[in-house]
């Protein structure tokens, strides 16, 4: 026995450790279970067409002979696809050579005989929950049909359909919303089910005995109650004693009530969830963006930042504890979530990843305790990621700067700055201030050299910007990060150094196409 | 004798960068303050600090300052305050240069109707300056080296005098960059109306004395094409 729960032991290391093996239950975990995974929704595409052409083929074949092959495709190809993915989430759905690792560990410490019959239970345990789950009920009996000698089970096929659950999201918010309602619906139903048995007993007793009613036996009166109740009245089974009507009576009246309750349950529960709803699709969306400005907080510079950024096509998305600003924000036309930027959850509920997806987080509070607060929170979660914030009091400079902040905006200084420029150049400050607005046509532009302008354009005499009626205010290098002001012909252009330009912004346009096409018109001479 | 100042309204954190920012533009700075509680005392040796009411009475500021040559800055927290102390300042004095602060475009309209000659948003301003430096960093950094550093690389305003030096030809056809060794940002004509140098009106005007080129360069190239055209 020793030998061979030292066997068990070994084969669980050696599939914990084996990169291959974790692997491959990696990729089905992910395919089955991870909603974030890229693929997952391909395959779930995929299983809802097979549950579909499924239950298409069932209900073709009511009334018509199907094609043989069809029948094989649904009743083996289909239920052995149904069958291998319920077998793969059985796998995935726990891990057993972690629990014998786990018990061997806990016999080394505790200087114990290995306890092969707690890790069998633990085991059976963990592989009956995923067992007994409704999902996989349902994934059980929806591989039925395989066994299709036995014609019965053929209606198990609509159990297929219920699979469709677990493949659309929306389905899945449904049930979770109105399980929120799960009290009151039961109440509900506990009082529905007592009328309904309670009317169907008096009315048996009432009608039963009289020749003239249609109600004879127990079922025919639970089935005038059902109809009743729920208002519908087909009118095929009614009370004829004066006796049944009054029940009648009771049972409509309380049918009313009893629609009018369960209406108000549904709109209820849609309502309180309406805004979790949005929300999930708020971080739903602002995951699949690739490169996005956060911007913390919501007042009346983060507003006009966010503005602009996002006429530019920029994405941002605003954080702010603020119900209110977040109303604001969403009314703005903006991705908008009421997180508290000062929390660490937050950013884990953004579902995003933020060094490869945030351009950078701006801490647009107007109060430098809120920012150094948020800027603290970030940097605990991610160090490499770069934080803008605003500075409100100057005496707080270097507490903001020592909670990890890139680059602080004062301003105060800002003002300070453009008066000085207005008070010494008025004329040109104007000029400036005119070339840098939104609605300028003359622009002041960055054209970064791509190893393909690189490639053609070796050196500034063959830019040919002039007859772009471009301005060459000069190329900031980016291997020695120096700005070369109006450079001389021969200053070579290399890759990554960003090239300054003043021009009509259609004709920036066209310029940076040029240099973009020149190496192809090249290429093809 | 009368003085050429910086007349700052608003003992706030505004008025003291403004008035940091103006000290090489103007000998003598005085901010003025209107609320006496307020105590900035580290401040009272750099400048002159007076207090100041809302009153129309400001012989003052009239026997004491060449109010023409001086510039005016209505910085106060209060935006009422400060778009009433604007429009008293008009009133009293119809040509002086007033500079107001204020706190978004709505405020910036009214101080415009109350005769600010130039209104300086703040929320826009800092809005503006934040979006730059994410879009365009490169052209943020170079621009605030050439405009507020003190680097070599200046932006200046120089005004035509000497028509004869371009000699008939058009702005566009001149090599400023090479001939010069400045670029010609834009040129103001004597309308204030402003154009690119290469748009399809500078291409067919000549350039005539009163007009000012807005030039960027090194100071040298500057001074010297300031001669060389009059400045």
């Amino acid at each position: 026995m020793k030998f061979f729960n030292r066997f068990l032991v070994d084969v669980a290391y050696y599939l914990n450790n084996s990169v291959r093996y974790q692997h491959k239950k990696r990729f089905f975990y992910n395919l089955l279970e991870n909603d974030e995974y890229r693929y997952k929704k391909y395959f779930d595409i995929f299983m809802s067409i097979l549950i579909l052409f499924s239950v298409s083929i069932l209900i073709y074949e009511v009334k018509k002979e199907i094609p043989n092959y069809l029948n094989i495709f649904n009743v083996y190809v289909i239920s052995i696809i149904f069958l291998i993915e319920y077998l793969l989430r059985f796998w995935v759905y726990s891990s057993i050579s972690k629990v014998i690792m786990h018990q061997d560990e806990y016999s080394d410490l505790l200087n114990r005989d290995f306890d092969l019959l707690f890790v069998v239970k633990r085991v059976v345990r963990d592989k009956l929950e995923y067992v007994l789950s409704i999902k996989a009920l349902i994934d059980l009996l929806a591989i039925m049909p395989f066994f299709h000698e036995l014609r019965l089970l053929r209606i198990f096929i609509l159990f297929r359909v219920f699979k469709l659950f677990r493949y659309a999201k929306s389905l899945q918010m449904f049930s979770s919303i109105l399980s929120t309602k799960k009290f009151e619906f039961l109440t509900l139903s506990m009082f529905a089910s007592m009328v309904v048995f309670i009317s169907s007993v008096l009315i048996y007793v009432m009608e039963a005995n009289n020749p003239n009613s249609p109600i004879d036996t127990l079922y025919e009166a639970f089935y005038w109650s059902i109809v009743t109740i729920s208002t519908v009245g087909y009118g095929d089974v009614v009370a004829v004693s004066p006796e049944g009507q009054f029940v009648a009576v009771i049972v409509i009246l309380t049918g009313i009530s009893v629609l009018a309750f369960t209406t108000s349950l549904f709109v209820s529960a849609f309502t309180e969830k309406l805004e979790d709803i949005k929300e999930v699709k708020v971080v739903q969306d602002v995951s699949k963006l690739k490169s996005v400005y956060i911007i913390c907080g919501y007042e009346s510079i983060a507003k006009e930042v966010a503005r602009k950024l996002l006429k530019s096509d920029y994405h941002v998305v605003i954080l702010d504890d603020s119900k209110d600003r977040i109303d604001m924000a969403k009314k703005d036309g903006l991705l908008a979530l009421n997180y508290n930027p000062g929390s660490i959850d937050s950013y884990k509920n953004l579902n995003i990843n933020i060094s490869t997806q945030v351009k950078a987080i701006l801490c647009l509070r107007e109060d430098d305790v809120e920012n150094v607060y948020t800027a603290l929170t970030v940097r605990s979660v991610i160090k490499d990621v770069y934080i803008m914030s605003l500075l409100m009091n100057n005496s707080n400079r270097n507490k903001l700067l020592s909670s990890g902040i890139n680059e602080l905006l004062y301003d105060k200084e800002f003002v300070g700055l453009v008066a000085r420029e207005y008070v010494g150049h008025p004329v040109a400050f104007e000029a400036i201030h005119t070339i840098r607005s939104e609605n300028s046509t003359i622009k002041l532009d960055e054209i970064t050299v791509t190893e393909r302008i690189a490639s053609s354009v070796v050196k500034v005499s063959n830019l040919d910007n002039i007859s772009f009626r471009i301005v060459l205010l000069g190329i900031y290098k980016k291997s020695t990060k120096r700005f070369f002001f109006n450079p001389i012909d021969d200053t070579l252009i290399e890759t990554g150094d960003v090239l300054l330009v003043i021009g009509n912004f259609l004709f920036i346009e066209e310029f940076t196409k040029h240099l973009s096409m020149k190496t192809n018109l090249e290429d093809i001479a | 004798m009368k003085i050429v100042a910086a007349l700052i309204f608003g003992y706030n954190e505004y008025g003291l960068e403004i008035a940091k920012n103006v000290t090489h533009k103007y000998d003598d700075i005085t901010i003025f303050n209107l609320h006496e509680s307020d105590n900035f005392l580290e401040h009272s040796e750099k400048f002159n600090i007076e207090h100041f009411d809302l009153s129309d009475d400001w012989d003052d500021l009239q026997n004491n300052y060449d109010l023409e040559k001086s510039k005016i800055f209505c910085a106060l927290s209060d935006e009422a305050e400060n778009i009433f102390l604007t429009i008293s300042l008009r009133a009293a004095f119809r040509d002086i240069p007033i500079i107001a602060l204020a706190k978004n475009s709505e405020d910036a309209n009214k101080l415009h109707m109350a005769g600010a000659s130039k209104v300086i948003p703040i929320v826009e301003t800092s809005a503006n300056i934040i979006t730059d430096m994410l879009k365009k960093p490169i052209i943020s950094e170079v621009l605030h080296n050439i405009l507020y550093e003190n680097s070599d690389l200046k932006i200046e305003q120089i005004t035509v005098t000497k028509e004869e030096v371009f000699n008939g030809q058009f702005p566009a056809d001149i090599n400023w960059s090479r001939d010069h060794g400045i670029i010609i940002i834009s040129i103001i004509h004597k309308d204030m109306s402003s154009e690119f140098i290469y748009s399809s009106k500078a291409k067919h005007n000549y350039i005539s004395n009163g007009d000012i080129l807005v030039t960027a360069g090194y100071e040298k190239d500057l001074d010297t094409f300031e001669k060389l055209i009059g400045g």
